[in-house]
């Protein structure tokens, strides 16, 4: 996620950008944000505008508590077993093991290490 | 009429009751898995000990064509029987009659059973499989279920109730078992919710399947609603007496004592290495769990809720004890709004029926964040405070690991009324952890440092060395001893013997206000 602050007509604005895989945009996510940029022009407010990756297939892993990642075990397209370590989030300094609930595929990895995270951030996308 | 007529008379009457909704229904059931109420029964107490009560009982509706249905049985078997020998009163929805519905004398035959189940002091299991209320009888059976409702209350903390649910349960009927203590779930053929998911797509738009919304799987993990979840039925009611051997009758017995093949003094090698050296390790609790008690064996309560806090029946020296473990495996076993609900539920059960606590402690504090906050944290880990202060039996405490500022309390501290305190060497004990402590304790000496890194680190080691081990607490007396982590199953066992005949009385009062 990046996030920048961007004049229009002597007015700031908060934008967060995060970038999407090519691969995962579908013709819909594009005329999203299009009328997510829109909005933003026209509102003139100071909300900032979160454009979301959504990976068109899998399920999401939710981060469960709000933490750093210090490692991310996986990379995409492995295949993982139920109960193999995905991620290691640290919180309340606990190197906290997120495992995966099922087996699958690894879609989309969403953080990087080092990345801090808040509960219900999406980790990573598993089919 | 002679006897022979009369005899023959009843038989008959018999058998067509106990035909149920008749051969049809009887194998839709059979089709969907379930069983039927009476198999039910038959499979959940021991072999030809039921007795039914109120066989012949009859509604006495007139409205919508009510007075040509014949219902046998009004849609529910009720009696008693036994459970390893011990009494219990039982009753069983038959949705072969008219979907189990719930009407006026439906209603009555459980209530009966209630109140002999609270004046016999006896456990009350319902055994729930009911398409609701039933309608044609309106306001009557309304007044059914408010009588429930108000018996279950009554009847709470005097005998265990528990609420096996072995098809639907929708609308007010979720509110009996909502009462109870313990709610049983059978997997794909039970559900339980408020508003159905045809309401549910006409007033807010959601599309949800009803396995989604009131399954098994939802309740036991999602809404923490589910005590136990089952494959099938066989298997739920064989939990069911499972559970009920770690449990008194009602609340003036102690609960049974069993004959144990465990040595009561037996040392645990692996005890001394589960806990990782590195503190930020987690590690499974449960391992602990196991090799403390008789036998390695413990039945866990909400086990897929709230996963961060344990609760579970389990026995030492063939007495049964309730256990209350954070899970450093899950959330870094800090306490949340859902633990702070289970932990605090399973202790006030525990407490009312004699069943002595042992809390395990490694808790690193209540989980920080806005949703924690918002949701009531406060309000809800109070919980966890005043249903250990006001249990009255035996509490003993083990400290593992960590136990830091109001989570180490919100565990049964010695402050709360814990009468033993035990911890292993490997315990911290502290208002908070070494780097938060030192950041503040040590603010000014490194900010001031030539090199503040390397003084915070200097700074946390020192407040490591120094504060996070039991031995500070002990000090104080807050801990009575510390311990080989391999010698605390005779420890632990000595430990209860010693508080059983503990005797603590509180100020008499209506009741207390409970933060709930």
């Amino acid at each position: 996620m990046k996030k920048f602050i961007v004049t229009v007509n002597g007015k700031k604005y908060d934008v967060e950008v995060e970038e999407v895989k090519a691969d995962v945009i579908s013709e819909k996510k594009t005329v999203e944000e299009s009328a997510v940029k829109n909005e933003v022009k026209v509102s003139g407010g100071n909300t900032p505008v979160e454009i979301k990756n959504e990976a068109k297939d899998g399920a999401p892993i939710n981060a469960p508590m709000p933490g750093t990642i210090l490692d991310v075990k996986v990379s995409q397209g492995q295949t993982v077993r139920k109960g193999d370590v995905l991620l290691i989030l640290e919180a309340m300094k606990m190197e906290n093991e997120i495992t995966s609930p099922y087996d699958g595929t690894v879609t989309s990895i969403n953080v990087s290490k080092g990345a801090s995270v808040n509960t219900g951030d999406v980790l990573l996308y598993l089919k | 009429m002679s006897m022979d007529d009369r005899v023959e008379d009843l038989l008959k009457r018999r058998e067509s009751i106990y035909e149920g909704g008749g051969a049809d229904r009887v194998e839709k059931q059979h089709q969907k898995g379930k069983l039927t109420a009476r198999e039910r029964i038959e499979k959940l107490l021991d072999e030809d000990s039921f007795v039914e009560i109120d066989a012949f009982v009859q509604h006495r509706c007139i409205d919508f064509g009510m007075e040509k249905q014949r219902i046998p049985g009004e849609g529910v078997v009720t009696g008693y029987g036994t459970i390893d020998g011990r009494l219990v009163y039982v009753y069983a929805q038959d949705f072969t009659v008219l979907g189990g519905s719930l009407g006026e004398y439906h209603a009555k035959k459980i209530t009966k059973i209630m109140d002999m189940a609270v004046k016999m002091g006896a456990p009350l299991i319902g055994l729930n499989d009911s398409g609701g209320a039933r309608i044609q009888e309106g306001v009557d059976a309304l007044s059914g279920y408010g009588n429930i409702f108000f018996r279950n209350t009554l009847a709470s903390g005097v005998i265990p109730q528990i609420s096996v649910i072995m098809g639907p349960s929708a609308g007010g009927a979720v509110y009996s078992p909502a009462l109870t203590d313990f709610i049983f779930m059978v997997d794909k053929t039970s559900q339980m919710f408020i508003t159905g998911p045809q309401v549910i797509k006409a007033v807010t738009g959601e599309d949800v399947s009803a396995e989604e919304l009131g399954g098994s799987i939802t309740h036991s993990t999602k809404s923490g609603v589910a005590h136990f979840r089952a494959a099938n039925d066989e298997e739920c009611l064989e939990m069911v007496r499972k559970l009920l051997s770690y449990l008194p009758s009602n609340n003036l017995e102690d609960p049974p004592q069993y004959m144990i093949n465990d040595d009561i003094n037996r040392l645990s090698d692996r005890l001394m290495e589960i806990i990782p050296d590195n503190p930020n390790k987690p590690y499974d609790m449960k391992e602990i769990i196991s090799e403390i008690v008789d036998d390695g064996i413990y039945l866990e309560s909400q086990s897929m809720y709230a996963e961060n806090i344990i609760t579970a029946f389990a026995r030492l020296n063939g007495r049964t004890i309730g256990i209350i473990a954070n899970q450093p495996k899950v959330l870094a076993g800090c306490l949340d709004i859902n633990a702070s609900d289970k932990a605090s539920r399973f202790i006030r059960f525990c407490d009312a029926f004699n069943i002595p606590l042992l809390n395990i402690v490694d808790v690193p504090g209540f989980l920080p964040g806005t949703n924690q906050e918002y949701g009531g944290i406060i309000r809800h880990g109070a919980k966890m405070l005043y249903a250990y202060s006001e249990a009255t039996v035996p509490k003993v405490t083990l400290i593992v690991r960590k136990a830091y500022g109001g989570a180490y309390l919100a565990m049964c501290s010695k402050d709360l009324g814990a009468d033993f305190v035990l911890a292993w060497p490997t315990a911290e004990i502290a208002v908070m952890g070494p780097d938060g402590a030192a950041n503040i304790v040590f603010k000014n000496e490194i900010k001031s440092s030539d090199d503040p890194v390397a003084a915070r680190n200097e700074k946390i080691k020192e407040y490591r060395e120094n504060f996070a081990n039991p031995y500070r607490a002990a000090a104080r007396g807050y801990v009575d001893d510390v311990i080989l982590p391999s010698e605390t199953r005779p420890r632990l066992i000595s430990a209860f013997d010693m508080l059983m005949s503990k005797r603590e009385s509180r100020p008499s009062k209506k009741h207390g206000n409970f933060p709930v």
